[in-house]
């Protein structure tokens, strides 16, 4: 009991100073930080709108990319691999969580930016240049290295959870609908992805936090610009990365204050992103409760091998 | 079972002591070679390399121990302001603002630099020709080509391939941003009125790293990248770098003797220290126009004056002849005489 209520006084604590650093950039500021795009150390006049975007953008994309490759990793592993290679091919998967956000960084700035500078972004203008995420011109830093970078970090957390649901919808399910005739396929797209929905959305939104809270990353690669663009390849900047770099070197106590509010609306986002994730996994979950036991860790019943 | 567990407690306890008996014997032995003060500081990257040379010989001659963490020129501000360390190290000089929010603090020049304008481009010569005004079209997006007319005709015969120029630039706080924007302010107008100098700008165009390394990592990686870094990261990664036009009409190297003949060009130093020499009149033909000064952030008022006055002393004096290894140029005199001023007043 001492220890959730330590944690929620440290939350309490968390959130109040933040709150209280920002003060001063919300009394100078209002809420018209929020739409304002400039951010200008030499005039002192700060807003937050081109980092809300970049967050969004970034975040939401790579989600978008991270999302069905990592149900596919995680179908792969419950499904079809072999079970010689479940082991180490989950432990792979994994290890990626394990590397460091600098290393990640710096692999982005070494190897990804003159691969993206020079080869795939030249591909997709002119594969898709009519589409105004891919107009512009090639940069080796910006919002798609970002994008990458996010959606590296954010695949080994979403396989794992989505792989440990899977793992527990019943096989009694699965076996049933391949005895009517179904094909693996179709079995996965009646019984498994439907009972383990609620589980994805879940697994997803934990990889949303991650991607939305990621700095270090994304402060290597993201170019650092201000300014709302349409293209991907143009430099930009997110809430965390751009208090990760100017935090330490900020000139004035107006934008250590500036930068409190960036950090307040990012805390503001992850409590929206999770009460959204929270009303799609109830609503989720009540749709799909079965009449026998309702989704949840662990087989409920054991299973009869095969011959009935 | 309980065997087990108190087993594992009393490990626990012994460790815990055996940790806590080494954590005061450290101490003890730290004490006990005599080293009674210690000084602590934060701040600029720039003069972090002298500062490591600084210490041990500091230590050997006077067993005071100067601890140092480069945080950044912004974060040596803050900290000096908040009075968490004893000084601060700052590559700009305070504003208005900054001395009235640091309540008390006088600067004083303690090294002397340059930011060299580096650059990746594949197929090109080393130290191409460029000029203060080309640099601020460059930075501002106007020129975005290498093989641009205005670059051509400052380098004729050289092989100048038609790749896209990508600015790059610091995206923390950093020194170097204040030297070569307050050089771009100076020799260009609109540069001073758009964008103005300071540790931390808006560049209209080109993308941000973070440290020297990210810079110098950005410009390594991308054919066609221009970035400002401090001299002794260019010279010791062999950057390719870019010869800038002095007001004289000449193309010095970055060097020592460049950057000595900018700071013989300092006829006075005001009274708050403050001493910029970029872009030196023409009146010195070999002067490297992008040198820089940056500054020990002390408070005037100081329990540790005691400590704190002879380091700074030996700082300006004994300290300088560790610079040119690492590309610092020594102290002219006037600044010398100015800083032992300064100094004097710092009381407790």
């Amino acid at each position: 009991m001492l220890a959730s209520v330590a944690s929620m006084a440290l939350i309490a604590l968390l959130v109040y100073k933040v709150f209280d650093q920002a003060g001063e950039s919300i009394s100078h500021f209002g809420l018209g930080f929020v739409g304002s795009s400039v951010w200008n150390p030499v005039t002192r006049r700060f807003g937050a709108a081109s980092f809300i975007y970049g967050t969004a953008v970034s975040s939401l994309i790579a989600l978008l990319i991270a999302g069905p490759m990592s149900v596919a990793i995680a179908l792969f592993l419950t499904e079809l691999a072999p079970m010689r290679v479940r082991r180490p091919v989950a432990t792979l998967v994994e290890l990626l969580a394990a590397i460091p956000s600098v290393v990640l960084g710096l692999w982005g700035i070494i190897v990804m930016a003159p691969f993206l500078n020079g080869t795939l972004e030249p591909a997709l203008r002119s594969a898709l240049g009519w589409i105004p995420l891919f107009s512009g011109s090639a940069s080796p830093f910006g919002l798609l290295p970002a994008i990458l970078v996010l959606t590296i970090m954010t695949v080994p957390i979403v396989a794992a959870v989505t792989r440990e649901v899977f793992q527990t919808v019943p096989t009694e399910l699965k076996e049933s609908a391949l005895a009517l005739g179904s094909t693996r396929w179709e079995m996965v797209r009646m019984v498994i992805l439907p009972y383990a929905k609620s589980g994805i959305v879940g697994a997803s939104i934990l990889g949303l936090g991650r991607a939305l809270g990621e700095a270090i990353a994304v402060t290597q690669v993201i170019g650092d610009e201000t300014g709302i663009h349409a293209s991907l390849f143009a430099p930009a900047d997110t809430l965390a990365s751009r208090v990760a770099s100017t935090y330490q070197g900020a000139t004035s106590t107006l934008e250590i204050s500036s930068l409190a509010y960036l950090s307040a609306i990012l805390l503001v986002f992850a409590l929206i992103a999770n009460a959204i994730a929270r009303l799609i996994v109830r609503r989720t979950t009540v749709r799909m409760r079965p009449a026998g036991p309702g989704p949840g860790p662990g087989p409920a019943v054991t299973v009869a091998e095969g011959k009935a | 079972m309980i065997k087990n567990k108190m087993g594992a407690l009393a490990a626990c306890a012994v460790l815990a002591c055996g940790i806590a008996a080494c954590g005061s014997s450290n101490s003890s032995t730290s004490s006990g070679t005599g080293s009674a003060d210690t000084l602590v500081g934060a701040g600029s990257t720039l003069v972090a390399p002298l500062v490591s040379e600084w210490q041990p010989e500091y230590d050997k001659k006077t067993k005071v121990a100067v601890t140092y963490g480069a945080i950044g020129s912004g974060g040596g501000i803050a900290q000096i302001t908040a009075r968490t360390v004893d000084f601060g190290a700052s590559d700009a000089p305070l504003s208005e603002d900054q001395f009235k929010e640091a309540k008390g603090v006088v600067q004083i020049p303690w090294a002397l630099a340059a930011t060299v304008v580096a650059y990746h481009l594949e197929g090109a010569p080393n130290q191409l020709k460029l000029t203060g005004p080309l640099l601020a079209e460059i930075y501002e997006g106007k020129v975005t080509s290498w093989n641009a007319p205005a670059i051509a005709a400052l380098n004729p015969g050289a092989h100048l391939p038609a790749t896209k120029i990508t600015p790059i630039h610091r995206s923390d706080g950093s020194g170097d941003t204040f030297a070569f924007t307050n050089y771009l302010s100076h020799i260009s107008s609109a540069w001073s009125s758009k964008i103005g100098h300071a540790t931390e700008v808006t560049f209209p165009v080109g993308i941000g790293a973070k440290g020297n390394s990210g810079v110098g990592g950005a410009i390594s990686s991308t054919n066609g990248a221009i970035g400002y870094i401090a001299i002794a990261y260019v010279l010791e990664n062999k950057f390719d770098y870019a010869l800038v036009k002095n007001a004289a009409g000449n193309y010095p190297v970055p060097g020592i003797p460049s950057i000595s003949a900018a700071a013989k060009t300092l006829t006075s130093v005001p009274a708050n220290n403050e001493v910029s020499i970029v872009d030196p009149p023409a009146s010195a033909p070999d002067a490297y126009p992008i040198s820089t000064f940056t500054y020990a952030l002390v408070p005037e008022k100081s329990p540790k004056a005691s400590t704190l006055k002879p380091f700074l002393k030996w700082a300006i004096t004994e300290g300088q002849t560790f610079g040119p290894k690492l590309d610092f140029a020594p102290l002219p005199a006037q600044v010398v005489s100015a800083d032992e001023a300064t100094i004097e007043k710092i009381g407790s």
